[in-house]
Protein backbone atom coordinates (compact mmCIF):
# COMPACT_ATOMS: atom_id res chain seq x y z
CA UNK A 1 0.00 0.00 0.00
CA UNK A 2 1.41 3.42 -1.09
CA UNK A 3 1.51 5.33 2.29
CA UNK A 4 1.77 9.35 2.29
CA UNK A 5 4.69 9.62 4.86
CA UNK A 6 5.51 12.36 6.78
CA UNK A 7 8.64 12.51 7.67
CA UNK A 8 10.52 10.44 5.10
CA UNK A 9 12.22 13.83 3.03
CA UNK A 10 13.63 16.40 3.72
CA UNK A 11 12.35 19.80 4.41
CA UNK A 12 12.82 22.99 2.46
CA UNK A 13 13.77 26.18 3.71
CA UNK A 14 11.22 28.65 4.41
CA UNK A 15 8.78 26.02 2.34
CA UNK A 16 6.01 25.06 3.16
CA UNK A 17 3.74 22.16 1.16
CA UNK A 18 -0.31 21.82 1.50
CA UNK A 19 -2.23 19.23 -0.41
CA UNK A 20 -5.82 19.90 -0.15
CA UNK A 21 -7.89 16.68 -1.02
CA UNK A 22 -11.29 17.33 -2.57
CA UNK A 23 -13.43 14.92 -4.24
CA UNK A 24 -15.46 17.32 -5.90
CA UNK A 25 -12.35 19.52 -6.98
CA UNK A 26 -14.10 23.03 -6.92
CA UNK A 27 -13.09 24.63 -4.09
CA UNK A 28 -9.58 23.55 -3.69
CA UNK A 29 -8.87 25.79 -6.88
CA UNK A 30 -9.85 29.30 -4.82
CA UNK A 31 -8.26 28.05 -2.19
CA UNK A 32 -5.11 27.42 -3.89
CA UNK A 33 -4.82 30.79 -5.56
CA UNK A 34 -5.76 32.21 -2.11
CA UNK A 35 -2.67 30.20 -0.55
CA UNK A 36 -0.36 31.18 -3.04
CA UNK A 37 -0.44 34.66 -2.36
CA UNK A 38 1.36 34.52 1.08
CA UNK A 39 4.50 36.42 0.94
CA UNK A 40 6.24 35.49 4.38
CA UNK A 41 6.98 31.81 3.35
CA UNK A 42 6.79 30.14 0.01
CA UNK A 43 3.49 28.24 0.18
CA UNK A 44 3.74 25.12 -2.05
CA UNK A 45 -0.38 23.60 -2.78
CA UNK A 46 -1.01 20.20 -4.03
CA UNK A 47 -4.27 19.08 -5.16
CA UNK A 48 -5.73 15.74 -5.26
CA UNK A 49 -9.51 14.01 -5.76
CA UNK A 50 -8.69 11.42 -3.40
CA UNK A 51 -5.52 9.24 -2.30
CA UNK A 52 -3.57 7.50 -2.62
CA UNK A 53 -1.62 9.83 -4.84
CA UNK A 54 -0.07 8.44 -7.89
CA UNK A 55 3.69 6.46 -8.20
CA UNK A 56 4.76 8.96 -10.57
CA UNK A 57 4.96 11.80 -8.97
CA UNK A 58 6.73 9.76 -5.83
CA UNK A 59 10.16 10.80 -6.37
CA UNK A 60 9.65 14.75 -7.68
CA UNK A 61 6.75 15.50 -4.68
CA UNK A 62 7.71 17.69 -2.02
CA UNK A 63 7.32 16.24 1.93
CA UNK A 64 3.87 17.51 2.33
CA UNK A 65 3.45 18.77 5.54
CA UNK A 66 -0.64 19.80 6.48
CA UNK A 67 -2.99 17.44 4.27
CA UNK A 68 -6.44 19.24 4.40
CA UNK A 69 -9.73 16.86 3.17
CA UNK A 70 -12.34 19.12 2.32
CA UNK A 71 -15.91 17.31 2.68
CA UNK A 72 -18.97 19.32 1.05
CA UNK A 73 -22.00 18.17 3.66
CA UNK A 74 -24.78 18.14 1.09
CA UNK A 75 -23.15 15.31 -0.80
CA UNK A 76 -22.56 12.14 0.93
CA UNK A 77 -20.18 11.13 -1.65
CA UNK A 78 -17.56 13.37 -0.85
CA UNK A 79 -17.83 12.63 3.08
CA UNK A 80 -17.36 8.74 1.80
CA UNK A 81 -14.42 9.72 -0.69
CA UNK A 82 -12.81 11.79 2.35
CA UNK A 83 -13.25 8.90 4.65
CA UNK A 84 -12.25 6.09 2.01
CA UNK A 85 -8.84 7.99 1.55
CA UNK A 86 -7.56 8.02 5.19
CA UNK A 87 -6.28 5.02 5.51
CA UNK A 88 -3.83 6.28 2.45
CA UNK A 89 -2.01 7.93 5.17
CA UNK A 90 0.63 7.45 7.34
CA UNK A 91 -0.34 7.12 11.31
CA UNK A 92 2.66 9.89 11.65
CA UNK A 93 0.23 12.08 9.86
CA UNK A 94 -2.10 12.18 12.61
CA UNK A 95 -0.53 13.74 14.93
CA UNK A 96 -1.30 17.51 13.80
CA UNK A 97 -0.75 16.99 10.33
CA UNK A 98 -4.20 16.33 9.07
CA UNK A 99 -7.15 18.76 9.20
CA UNK A 100 -10.99 18.25 7.90
CA UNK A 101 -12.52 21.56 6.47
CA UNK A 102 -16.53 21.45 5.98
CA UNK A 103 -18.13 23.66 3.45
CA UNK A 104 -21.80 23.89 3.10
CA UNK A 105 -22.86 23.69 6.96
CA UNK A 106 -24.94 25.99 6.97
CA UNK A 107 -27.09 24.53 3.97
CA UNK A 108 -30.56 23.02 5.03
CA UNK A 109 -30.19 19.90 2.39
CA UNK A 110 -27.46 19.19 4.32
CA UNK A 111 -28.35 16.48 7.25
CA UNK A 112 -27.93 16.85 10.56
CA UNK A 113 -26.71 13.26 10.87
CA UNK A 114 -23.45 14.07 8.41
CA UNK A 115 -22.06 16.78 10.44
CA UNK A 116 -22.55 14.90 13.38
CA UNK A 117 -20.20 11.87 11.65
CA UNK A 118 -17.66 14.51 10.46
CA UNK A 119 -17.32 15.64 14.00
CA UNK A 120 -17.26 12.13 15.22
CA UNK A 121 -14.54 11.34 12.66
CA UNK A 122 -12.28 14.45 13.31
CA UNK A 123 -12.46 13.61 17.26
CA UNK A 124 -11.67 10.18 16.95
CA UNK A 125 -8.48 11.43 15.00
CA UNK A 126 -8.09 14.00 16.84
CA UNK A 127 -7.63 16.50 13.75
CA UNK A 128 -9.26 20.13 13.87
CA UNK A 129 -12.74 20.70 12.70
CA UNK A 130 -12.85 24.07 10.23
CA UNK A 131 -15.96 25.40 8.70
CA UNK A 132 -15.66 27.18 5.20
CA UNK A 133 -17.60 29.08 3.16
CA UNK A 134 -16.45 28.98 -0.18
CA UNK A 135 -19.09 31.25 -2.63
CA UNK A 136 -17.84 34.42 -1.49
CA UNK A 137 -13.82 35.62 -1.74
CA UNK A 138 -14.45 37.03 1.87
CA UNK A 139 -15.14 33.49 2.85
CA UNK A 140 -12.51 31.95 0.72
CA UNK A 141 -10.06 34.55 2.38
CA UNK A 142 -10.68 33.47 5.72
CA UNK A 143 -10.48 30.14 5.31
CA UNK A 144 -6.91 30.70 3.68
CA UNK A 145 -6.15 32.48 6.95
CA UNK A 146 -7.09 29.68 8.76
CA UNK A 147 -5.25 26.91 7.13
CA UNK A 148 -1.75 29.04 6.75
CA UNK A 149 -1.85 29.11 10.38
CA UNK A 150 -1.31 25.74 10.72
CA UNK A 151 0.34 25.09 8.04
CA UNK A 152 3.09 27.48 9.44
CA UNK A 153 3.08 25.22 12.98
CA UNK A 154 2.82 22.18 10.77
CA UNK A 155 6.03 22.44 8.76
CA UNK A 156 7.81 24.13 11.65
CA UNK A 157 8.09 27.50 10.52
CA UNK A 158 6.81 29.33 14.25
CA UNK A 159 9.43 28.71 16.96
CA UNK A 160 8.31 27.26 20.15
CA UNK A 161 4.90 25.74 18.53
CA UNK A 162 4.92 21.63 17.11
CA UNK A 163 2.07 20.51 15.17
CA UNK A 164 1.31 17.65 17.51
CA UNK A 165 0.92 20.56 20.39
CA UNK A 166 -1.46 23.26 18.07
CA UNK A 167 -3.57 19.93 17.10
CA UNK A 168 -4.06 19.23 20.91
CA UNK A 169 -5.55 22.87 21.72
CA UNK A 170 -7.74 22.79 18.54
CA UNK A 171 -8.71 19.35 18.15
CA UNK A 172 -12.57 18.87 17.40
CA UNK A 173 -14.66 17.63 20.27
CA UNK A 174 -17.97 16.16 20.42
CA UNK A 175 -20.12 16.82 23.43
CA UNK A 176 -20.25 13.89 25.46
CA UNK A 177 -24.36 13.55 24.87
CA UNK A 178 -23.51 13.30 21.51
CA UNK A 179 -25.26 9.73 21.79
CA UNK A 180 -28.30 10.50 23.86
CA UNK A 181 -31.51 10.70 22.63
CA UNK A 182 -33.12 13.59 23.97
CA UNK A 183 -36.56 11.90 24.29
CA UNK A 184 -36.57 8.14 23.86
CA UNK B 1 -4.92 37.10 14.47
CA UNK B 2 -3.67 40.73 13.82
CA UNK B 3 -6.60 41.74 11.97
CA UNK B 4 -10.21 41.44 13.47
CA UNK B 5 -12.21 39.74 10.64
CA UNK B 6 -16.11 39.79 10.63
CA UNK B 7 -16.33 36.21 10.23
CA UNK B 8 -20.50 36.40 9.42
CA UNK B 9 -20.59 35.94 5.55
CA UNK B 10 -23.56 35.52 3.50
CA UNK B 11 -23.87 32.42 1.71
CA UNK B 12 -25.21 33.48 -1.68
CA UNK B 13 -27.96 31.83 -2.94
CA UNK B 14 -27.09 30.13 -6.12
CA UNK B 15 -24.56 27.83 -5.66
CA UNK B 16 -22.10 26.84 -7.86
CA UNK B 17 -22.74 23.89 -9.21
CA UNK B 18 -20.27 21.69 -11.34
CA UNK B 19 -20.34 21.20 -14.68
CA UNK B 20 -21.53 17.67 -16.00
CA UNK B 21 -18.83 15.72 -17.61
CA UNK B 22 -19.07 14.04 -20.77
CA UNK B 23 -16.17 11.40 -19.54
CA UNK B 24 -17.23 9.42 -16.65
CA UNK B 25 -14.44 10.20 -14.19
CA UNK B 26 -13.61 7.45 -11.79
CA UNK B 27 -15.62 6.53 -9.21
CA UNK B 28 -14.78 3.57 -8.79
CA UNK B 29 -13.20 4.67 -5.84
CA UNK B 30 -16.36 5.51 -4.19
CA UNK B 31 -17.95 2.34 -5.24
CA UNK B 32 -15.55 -0.09 -3.84
CA UNK B 33 -15.73 1.84 -0.38
CA UNK B 34 -19.44 1.77 -0.52
CA UNK B 35 -19.53 -1.64 0.36
CA UNK B 36 -17.25 -1.58 2.82
CA UNK B 37 -17.89 1.16 4.38
CA UNK B 38 -21.77 1.69 4.48
CA UNK B 39 -21.48 -0.19 8.04
CA UNK B 40 -18.81 3.04 9.44
CA UNK B 41 -20.63 5.73 8.28
CA UNK B 42 -21.61 8.71 10.12
CA UNK B 43 -24.96 6.75 9.63
CA UNK B 44 -24.72 4.18 12.20
CA UNK B 45 -27.59 4.42 15.03
CA UNK B 46 -25.30 6.21 17.40
CA UNK B 47 -25.23 9.24 16.26
CA UNK B 48 -28.78 9.41 14.66
CA UNK B 49 -30.42 8.55 18.22
CA UNK B 50 -29.69 12.41 18.90
CA UNK B 51 -32.48 13.18 16.63
CA UNK B 52 -33.94 10.05 15.39
CA UNK B 53 -35.08 6.80 16.10
CA UNK B 54 -32.48 4.29 15.01
CA UNK B 55 -34.98 1.07 14.82
CA UNK B 56 -38.45 1.31 14.62
CA UNK B 57 -41.08 -1.20 15.21
CA UNK B 58 -42.44 -3.08 12.29
CA UNK B 59 -45.39 -1.84 11.49
CA UNK B 60 -48.52 -3.89 12.45
CA UNK B 61 -51.63 -3.06 9.66
CA UNK B 62 -55.08 -3.36 11.23
CA UNK B 63 -58.03 -2.42 9.30
CA UNK B 64 -58.80 1.32 9.91
CA UNK B 65 -62.22 1.66 9.28
CA UNK B 66 -63.13 0.18 12.18
CA UNK B 67 -62.45 3.34 14.32
CA UNK B 68 -63.02 6.05 11.24
CA UNK B 69 -65.69 7.15 9.76
CA UNK B 70 -65.27 6.19 5.88
CA UNK B 71 -66.80 9.40 4.70
CA UNK B 72 -64.10 11.50 6.89
CA UNK B 73 -61.35 9.06 5.91
CA UNK B 74 -62.14 9.89 1.80
CA UNK B 75 -61.48 13.79 2.54
CA UNK B 76 -58.24 13.19 4.14
CA UNK B 77 -56.54 10.51 1.38
CA UNK B 78 -55.47 11.50 -2.06
CA UNK B 79 -54.96 14.80 -1.04
CA UNK B 80 -51.52 16.21 -0.71
CA UNK B 81 -50.97 18.10 2.40
CA UNK B 82 -48.14 20.60 3.07
CA UNK B 83 -47.14 19.47 6.50
CA UNK B 84 -46.24 22.35 9.30
CA UNK B 85 -45.26 21.83 13.06
CA UNK B 86 -46.76 23.54 15.74
CA UNK B 87 -46.51 24.16 19.44
CA UNK B 88 -48.77 22.95 22.37
CA UNK B 89 -52.22 25.04 22.07
CA UNK B 90 -53.09 26.87 25.12
CA UNK B 91 -56.75 25.97 25.96
CA UNK B 92 -57.88 24.32 23.04
CA UNK B 93 -61.28 22.83 23.62
CA UNK B 94 -62.50 20.15 21.83
CA UNK B 95 -66.41 21.01 23.02
CA UNK B 96 -66.23 23.92 21.79
CA UNK B 97 -65.29 23.34 18.09
CA UNK B 98 -68.61 25.70 16.76
CA UNK B 99 -68.01 28.79 18.49
CA UNK B 100 -64.35 28.09 16.73
CA UNK B 101 -66.05 27.82 13.21
CA UNK B 102 -67.62 30.88 13.99
CA UNK B 103 -65.02 33.12 15.24
CA UNK B 104 -62.56 31.54 12.45
CA UNK B 105 -65.14 32.47 9.80
CA UNK B 106 -65.74 36.37 11.37
CA UNK B 107 -62.09 36.49 11.11
CA UNK B 108 -61.55 35.51 7.51
CA UNK B 109 -64.44 37.83 6.62
CA UNK B 110 -62.70 40.49 8.27
CA UNK B 111 -59.24 40.06 7.12
CA UNK B 112 -60.81 39.75 3.57
CA UNK B 113 -62.21 43.08 4.15
CA UNK B 114 -59.45 44.71 4.77
CA UNK B 115 -58.21 45.25 1.23
CA UNK B 116 -61.16 45.84 -0.44
CA UNK B 117 -63.27 49.72 -0.15
CA UNK B 118 -67.06 49.09 0.41
CA UNK B 119 -68.43 45.31 0.49
CA UNK B 120 -72.17 45.91 -0.25
CA UNK B 121 -73.51 42.27 -0.58
CA UNK B 122 -72.24 41.25 2.86
CA UNK B 123 -72.93 37.46 2.46
CA UNK B 124 -72.10 37.23 -0.96
CA UNK B 125 -68.31 35.86 -0.41
CA UNK B 126 -68.46 34.94 2.94
CA UNK B 127 -66.56 31.68 4.10
CA UNK B 128 -67.75 28.91 6.05
CA UNK B 129 -66.10 27.39 8.41
CA UNK B 130 -66.71 23.75 10.09
CA UNK B 131 -64.48 22.17 12.30
CA UNK B 132 -64.96 18.82 13.41
CA UNK B 133 -63.28 16.24 15.26
CA UNK B 134 -62.12 13.04 13.44
CA UNK B 135 -62.55 10.05 15.52
CA UNK B 136 -60.85 7.07 15.79
CA UNK B 137 -57.12 8.25 14.40
CA UNK B 138 -55.35 8.14 17.54
CA UNK B 139 -53.18 5.31 18.62
CA UNK B 140 -52.73 6.10 22.51
CA UNK B 141 -54.18 7.44 25.29
CA UNK B 142 -52.92 10.39 25.63
CA UNK B 143 -53.32 11.40 22.01
CA UNK B 144 -55.63 14.44 21.49
CA UNK B 145 -58.02 13.48 18.84
CA UNK B 146 -57.78 14.68 14.99
CA UNK B 147 -59.69 17.84 14.09
CA UNK B 148 -60.63 18.44 10.78
CA UNK B 149 -60.88 22.15 9.72
CA UNK B 150 -62.70 22.94 6.24
CA UNK B 151 -63.39 26.24 4.18
CA UNK B 152 -66.68 26.54 2.29
CA UNK B 153 -66.72 29.56 -0.04
CA UNK B 154 -68.75 30.41 -3.30
CA UNK B 155 -66.54 30.75 -6.07
CA UNK B 156 -66.50 34.05 -7.50
CA UNK B 157 -68.62 34.00 -10.18
CA UNK B 158 -71.07 31.51 -8.85
CA UNK B 159 -75.22 32.15 -8.69
CA UNK B 160 -77.35 32.74 -6.15
CA UNK B 161 -78.32 29.34 -5.95
CA UNK B 162 -74.91 27.30 -5.93
CA UNK B 163 -74.17 25.43 -3.24
CA UNK B 164 -70.46 26.18 -1.35
CA UNK B 165 -67.67 24.62 -2.63
CA UNK B 166 -64.65 23.28 -0.65
CA UNK B 167 -61.71 25.76 -0.79
CA UNK B 168 -59.51 24.70 1.60
CA UNK B 169 -58.96 22.01 4.04
CA UNK B 170 -56.75 21.06 7.41
CA UNK B 171 -56.43 18.72 9.90
CA UNK B 172 -54.26 19.15 13.48
CA UNK B 173 -53.58 15.57 15.14
CA UNK B 174 -51.29 13.96 17.02
CA UNK B 175 -50.92 10.05 16.55
CA UNK B 176 -48.77 7.83 18.74
CA UNK B 177 -46.99 11.19 21.09
CA UNK B 178 -44.47 10.69 23.24
CA UNK B 179 -45.97 9.25 26.68
CA UNK B 180 -43.37 11.63 28.74
CA UNK B 181 -43.20 14.77 26.43
CA UNK B 182 -47.35 14.87 26.62
CA UNK B 183 -47.24 14.28 30.47
CA UNK B 184 -45.01 17.21 31.27
CA UNK B 185 -47.09 19.26 29.44
CA UNK B 186 -49.25 21.69 31.58
CA UNK B 187 -52.90 20.89 31.88
CA UNK B 188 -54.26 23.65 30.40
CA UNK B 189 -51.92 22.70 27.31
CA UNK B 190 -53.48 20.27 24.41
CA UNK B 191 -50.35 18.83 22.04
CA UNK B 192 -51.47 18.83 18.50
CA UNK B 193 -48.13 19.15 16.73
CA UNK B 194 -48.66 17.99 13.17
CA UNK B 195 -50.93 20.32 11.04
CA UNK B 196 -51.74 19.12 7.63
CA UNK B 197 -53.39 21.71 4.76
CA UNK B 198 -54.44 22.00 1.12
CA UNK B 199 -55.62 25.00 -0.48
CA UNK B 200 -54.72 28.57 -1.26
CA UNK B 201 -51.87 29.82 0.38
CA UNK B 202 -53.96 32.47 1.18
CA UNK B 203 -56.18 30.91 3.68
CA UNK B 204 -53.36 28.60 4.95
CA UNK B 205 -51.49 32.19 6.25
CA UNK B 206 -55.21 33.52 7.83
CA UNK B 207 -55.92 29.98 9.61
CA UNK B 208 -52.33 29.81 10.99
CA UNK B 209 -52.72 33.77 11.91
CA UNK B 210 -55.96 32.87 14.25
CA UNK B 211 -54.50 29.51 15.37
CA UNK B 212 -51.61 31.81 17.22
CA UNK B 213 -53.66 34.57 18.35
CA UNK B 214 -56.49 32.33 19.78
CA UNK B 215 -54.19 29.71 21.45
CA UNK B 216 -50.92 31.37 21.87
CA UNK B 217 -49.20 28.70 19.69
CA UNK B 218 -46.65 29.04 16.93
CA UNK B 219 -46.15 27.14 13.42
CA UNK B 220 -43.09 26.43 11.21
CA UNK B 221 -42.69 24.88 8.39
CA UNK B 222 -41.92 21.35 8.51
CA UNK B 223 -39.61 19.41 5.99
CA UNK B 224 -38.46 15.53 5.64
CA UNK B 225 -35.18 14.96 6.24
CA UNK B 226 -32.86 12.77 3.92
CA UNK B 227 -33.02 10.30 6.37
CA UNK B 228 -36.71 10.14 7.35
CA UNK B 229 -37.11 9.86 3.29
CA UNK B 230 -34.97 6.71 3.59
CA UNK B 231 -37.27 5.19 6.36
CA UNK B 232 -40.12 5.62 3.98
CA UNK B 233 -38.60 3.93 1.38
CA UNK B 234 -37.96 1.00 3.87
CA UNK B 235 -41.32 0.91 5.65
CA UNK B 236 -43.49 1.15 2.62
CA UNK B 237 -41.35 -1.73 0.72
CA UNK B 238 -41.88 -3.78 3.99
CA UNK B 239 -45.72 -3.41 3.52
CA UNK B 240 -45.73 -4.79 0.53
CA UNK B 241 -46.44 -8.27 1.52
CA UNK B 242 -49.97 -6.83 2.78
CA UNK B 243 -50.74 -3.94 0.38
CA UNK B 244 -49.26 -4.05 -2.90
CA UNK B 245 -47.03 -1.08 -3.33
CA UNK B 246 -46.87 -1.42 -7.00
CA UNK B 247 -44.17 0.30 -7.43
CA UNK B 248 -41.11 2.22 -5.83
CA UNK B 249 -40.53 5.45 -7.59
CA UNK B 250 -37.76 7.95 -5.74
CA UNK B 251 -36.84 11.26 -7.10
CA UNK B 252 -33.14 12.32 -7.10
CA UNK B 253 -31.51 15.86 -8.14
CA UNK B 254 -27.88 15.53 -8.18
CA UNK B 255 -25.91 19.09 -8.06
CA UNK B 256 -24.79 19.78 -11.81
CA UNK B 257 -25.38 22.17 -14.37
CA UNK B 258 -27.76 21.86 -16.11
CA UNK B 259 -29.52 20.36 -12.96
CA UNK B 260 -30.45 17.00 -13.49
CA UNK B 261 -33.02 15.14 -12.04
CA UNK B 262 -33.69 11.07 -11.98
CA UNK B 263 -36.98 9.34 -11.50
CA UNK B 264 -35.80 5.77 -10.46
CA UNK B 265 -38.32 3.38 -10.29
CA UNK B 266 -38.44 -0.06 -8.84
CA UNK B 267 -40.93 -2.55 -9.37
CA UNK B 268 -42.87 -3.56 -6.51
CA UNK B 269 -41.52 -7.46 -6.18
CA UNK B 270 -37.47 -6.23 -6.96
CA UNK B 271 -38.13 -4.24 -4.00
CA UNK B 272 -39.46 -6.36 -1.86
CA UNK B 273 -36.68 -9.27 -2.75
CA UNK B 274 -34.14 -6.52 -2.15
CA UNK B 275 -35.95 -5.79 0.96
CA UNK B 276 -36.25 -9.64 2.13
CA UNK B 277 -32.64 -10.40 1.62
CA UNK B 278 -31.61 -7.23 3.46
CA UNK B 279 -33.54 -8.37 6.37
CA UNK B 280 -32.10 -11.96 6.50
CA UNK B 281 -28.55 -11.69 5.76
CA UNK B 282 -27.41 -10.52 9.27
CA UNK B 283 -30.22 -13.87 10.78
CA UNK B 284 -28.27 -16.48 8.67
CA UNK B 285 -24.87 -14.97 9.79
CA UNK B 286 -25.88 -15.30 13.76
CA UNK B 287 -26.13 -18.79 15.31
CA UNK B 288 -28.46 -20.71 13.29
CA UNK B 289 -31.65 -21.71 15.29
CA UNK B 290 -32.45 -18.60 16.39
CA UNK B 291 -36.07 -17.86 15.46
CA UNK B 292 -37.30 -14.90 13.58
CA UNK B 293 -39.14 -12.27 15.52
CA UNK B 294 -42.49 -11.95 13.41
CA UNK B 295 -42.98 -8.19 12.81
CA UNK B 296 -39.61 -7.37 14.60
CA UNK B 297 -37.87 -4.02 14.74
CA UNK B 298 -36.25 -2.31 11.96
CA UNK B 299 -32.96 -1.26 12.50
CA UNK B 300 -31.40 1.99 10.53
CA UNK B 301 -28.72 -0.45 9.38
CA UNK B 302 -31.14 -2.75 7.33
CA UNK B 303 -32.50 0.47 6.07
CA UNK B 304 -29.11 1.53 5.14
CA UNK B 305 -28.21 -0.99 3.41
CA UNK B 306 -31.41 -1.55 1.11
CA UNK B 307 -30.58 2.11 0.04
CA UNK B 308 -27.15 1.14 -0.83
CA UNK B 309 -28.53 -1.92 -2.68
CA UNK B 310 -30.50 0.54 -4.69
CA UNK B 311 -27.86 2.84 -5.44
CA UNK B 312 -25.39 -0.07 -5.92
CA UNK B 313 -27.72 -1.28 -8.92
CA UNK B 314 -28.07 2.17 -10.28
CA UNK B 315 -24.17 2.73 -10.51
CA UNK B 316 -24.09 -0.28 -12.14
CA UNK B 317 -26.23 0.30 -15.24
CA UNK B 318 -25.70 4.23 -15.48
CA UNK B 319 -22.57 5.08 -13.74
CA UNK B 320 -23.88 7.49 -11.52
CA UNK B 321 -22.97 7.67 -8.19
CA UNK B 322 -26.43 9.23 -6.50
CA UNK B 323 -25.08 9.79 -2.96
CA UNK B 324 -23.66 12.48 -4.76
CA UNK B 325 -27.14 13.88 -5.01
CA UNK B 326 -30.01 14.16 -2.73
CA UNK B 327 -33.42 12.38 -2.25
CA UNK B 328 -36.32 14.36 -2.76
CA UNK B 329 -39.31 12.36 -3.53
CA UNK B 330 -40.38 8.39 -2.21
CA UNK B 331 -43.58 7.68 -3.59
CA UNK B 332 -45.64 3.82 -3.66
CA UNK B 333 -49.21 3.12 -4.61
CA UNK B 334 -49.77 4.01 -0.50
CA UNK B 335 -48.77 7.47 -0.89
CA UNK B 336 -46.12 9.78 -1.48
CA UNK B 337 -43.56 11.91 0.73
CA UNK B 338 -41.34 15.05 -0.36
CA UNK B 339 -38.41 16.68 0.87
CA UNK B 340 -39.88 19.86 1.18
CA UNK B 341 -42.83 18.52 3.79
CA UNK B 342 -45.47 17.66 1.64
CA UNK B 343 -47.10 14.44 1.78
CA UNK B 344 -50.07 12.23 0.20
CA UNK B 345 -51.74 9.45 1.06
CA UNK B 346 -53.58 7.33 -1.33
CA UNK B 347 -55.74 4.26 -0.77
CA UNK B 348 -54.63 1.18 -1.62
CA UNK B 349 -56.38 0.94 -6.03
CA UNK B 350 -57.30 -2.44 -5.73
CA UNK B 351 -59.29 -2.80 -2.41
CA UNK B 352 -62.50 -0.73 -1.66
CA UNK B 353 -62.61 1.55 1.34
CA UNK B 354 -63.32 -1.68 3.19
CA UNK B 355 -59.90 -2.81 3.32
CA UNK B 356 -57.46 -0.44 4.41
CA UNK B 357 -54.43 -0.89 6.78
CA UNK B 358 -52.99 1.46 9.14
CA UNK B 359 -49.73 2.22 10.29
CA UNK B 360 -48.28 4.91 12.50
CA UNK B 361 -45.23 5.97 13.48
CA UNK B 362 -43.65 8.86 16.02
CA UNK B 363 -40.20 10.55 14.99
CA UNK B 364 -38.66 13.05 17.53
CA UNK B 365 -37.32 15.82 16.09
CA UNK B 366 -35.48 18.26 17.93
CA UNK B 367 -35.25 21.60 16.78
CA UNK B 368 -32.63 24.35 16.98
CA UNK B 369 -33.92 26.14 19.97
CA UNK B 370 -33.85 23.07 22.21
CA UNK B 371 -37.96 22.81 21.61
CA UNK B 372 -39.01 19.11 21.06
CA UNK B 373 -41.93 18.77 18.97
CA UNK B 374 -43.40 15.18 18.04
CA UNK B 375 -44.38 14.22 14.24
CA UNK B 376 -45.79 11.36 13.35
CA UNK B 377 -45.64 9.61 9.65
CA UNK B 378 -48.90 8.07 8.58
CA UNK B 379 -49.41 6.07 5.53
CA UNK B 380 -52.09 4.08 4.72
Amino acid sequence: MSLLKPFSKLPGLNTANILLVESEEQFQQSLADALVEETAVTVNVRLAKSLPLPMENEESRPRIDLVVFIINLTSELSFQSAEASLKYLDPGYFLGKVCFMVTNARKASAPTERLDAVRKLAASLHCPLLFAEDQTPDGVANATERLLTILKVSAGLVPMATALYLSNLTRCTVPPDIDQPSFD
Amino acid sequence: MERQHNSVVRTPLNSVVVQRRSKSKSYRQSYRSCLGAASRLGLTPALTARRLNTSRRAPKSHNITDKVDPEQLTLLLKTEWKLSYVTPLYQFRHTQLKSYSRQLSAFIAAEKQQGLAVDAEGSQSSFRVSFSVVQGMTETADDAETVLIQIHSKPMFAKQDDPQKLVWSGWLACINGNPDYLSSLSKDFICLPLFGSSGPEVLTTLVKSWFQQMFDCCFGPLEISHTSLQWLVALWTNCHTESNIQHLRMIWTLPVTPPLQITYTVDAQDAWELWSSVRKDPEEESEGGEEVEEGGSIDLKEVMRFMQGLKNHFYRHFRLDLSAGSLQQVSTALGSAKYSGRIKVSSDGKNCSQSFSQDTFLLTHTRKDKCCTNIFFLSF
